[in-house]
């Protein structure tokens, strides 16, 4: 099981599920926007190996979800390693993150 | 046991901020926004005004070299790039004949990028260990022999300016004596791992590059300290090489460190200068205090050019 502070595991880090799932849609559609791509990106897919994701991209991913969505995120907290798809990304900024 | 003799560094008052250089540079309001929030890159130091030779006696002028000339016998300048100034200037022979160093045996040292300047330091502890087992006097660090590592880049042309995604380049200096013996800062152990494998003529790629990066740095890391006999957990400081805060902060998370204990200050205030960096984290490090006798500490960087260099030292202070 992932490590509590990483955010990876939503159950066990008891984020707001609702906040969550705004992340998730943002995050999904940004993906859309920043990879050009034509057909849709849904919560389980793996940033690196699947939507190849790098970590210049994730950065500016972040950067962006946190405009959108008026926040700043715990970046210095982050473990890329344990941040597989989307979903665990979006567990993450939603226990890591705080209202600007 | 090499050690460090002092230790001076300079950077150019000329501050430009990371919006300045958003148009030369040609960086889009991401990545200035990138640079800001996540890197912590806020300005960095150029003057067009000084060169690269008035940037090393700026460095040389913190030392206390006067009357101890006759006794440097190698002066390396460890620097980023091969090439920094049109035949025939040689700013290194410049600075030798301006601070009487004439006689020194001198010579740069640019193959593993910002990480030279640990191998220059390994090498000339090297240089003056082979002098003394020849039958040299290097045993009395007030008498013996010395060394002078240079370093100091111009930030010159974009690819000196910026790495794309990572970093903007500052100018700057450093100048450190190095000795064969010595108490003041002396040499524990280095590590250092050459990784071809990043070079893109032979096929690799800045994302293989980028998600290598903080293990192997973590692994020379972790050689370094086996090789000093010290853990981790016994290091009073990091001085790292500047090249952003994400990437140190990742780093701490990585290897188990607290991000408190690595002197993270100058990167906001002045970007990743080249190999200088360990230099003038010393000496922000030694002004604050951070240092008492006998800590040990680990010095750490990274060089990426043609293919990437991961190194790092243990000294104690």
């Amino acid at each position: 099981m992932a490590s509590p502070d990483t955010g990876v595991d939503a159950a066990d880090t008891g984020v707001d599920a609702q906040f969550r799932q705004q992340v998730v849609q943002t995050a999904c559609d940004l993906l859309i926007l920043l990879l050009e791509r034509d057909e849709p990106v849904t919560e389980s897919m793996r940033l690196m190996d699947e939507l190849m994701v790098s970590s210049l991209l994730g950065l500016e991913l972040l950067l962006r979800l946190e405009e959108q969505l008026d926040i700043q995120i715990d970046v210095e907290l982050m473990d890329q390693d344990k941040i597989v798809t989307v979903g665990d990304l979006a567990t993450f900024v939603a226990g890591h993150s705080r209202p600007l | 046991m090499t050690a460090l003799d002092s230790v001076a560094a300079y950077q150019p008052a000329t501050r430009r901020t990371v919006e300045e250089m958003a148009a030369p540079l040609g960086l889009s309001e991401m990545d200035v926004k990138l640079f800001r929030r996540f890197h912590g890159l806020r300005e960095i130091c150029v003057d067009p005004d000084t060169s690269l030779t008035d940037l090393l006696l700026s460095a040389a002028a913190g030392l206390d070299l006067s009357g101890r000339e006759h006794r440097v016998r190698y002066v390396l300048w460890a620097r980023a790039f091969p090439t920094v100034v049109p035949f025939p200037a040689n700013p290194l022979h410049e600075v030798c004949r301006a601070l009487g160093l004439g006689h020194a045996l001198a010579f740069t040292l640019t193959q593993q990028s910002c990480a030279s300047a640990l191998q220059a330091i390994d090498l000339a502890g090297q240089l003056l260990a082979a002098d003394a087992a020849g039958g040299d006097s290097a045993g009395d660090p007030h008498t013996g022999p010395l060394a002078l590592v240079f370093t100091g880049e111009k930030a010159f042309t974009r690819d000196a300016q910026v790495l794309p995604g990572m970093s903007l380049f500052s100018e700057g200096a450093s100048a450190c004596l190095v000795s064969a013996t010595g108490e003041q800062d002396r040499l524990l152990a280095y590590a250092c791992s050459q990784r071809g494998e990043f070079d893109p003529a032979g096929g690799g790629t800045p994302e293989r590059f980028q998600s290598e990066y903080r293990p192997l740095l973590a692994q020379v890391i972790s050689q370094a300290l086996e090789r000093a006999g010290v853990a981790l957990d016994e290091l009073a400081l990091i001085l790292p090489h500047n090249v952003n805060l994400v990437t140190w902060q990742r780093m701490c998370r990585l290897i188990g460190f607290p991000p408190e204990r690595v002197l993270l200050d100058n990167i906001a205030s002045n970007g990743h200068v080249f190999c200088a960096d360990a230099f003038l984290n010393y000496r922000t490090a030694r002004e604050r205090g951070l240092l008492t006798t006998g800590d040990r500490y680990l010095v750490a960087t990274v060089g990426a050019g043609h293919g990437a260099t991961f190194a790092a030292m243990v000294f104690q202070h």
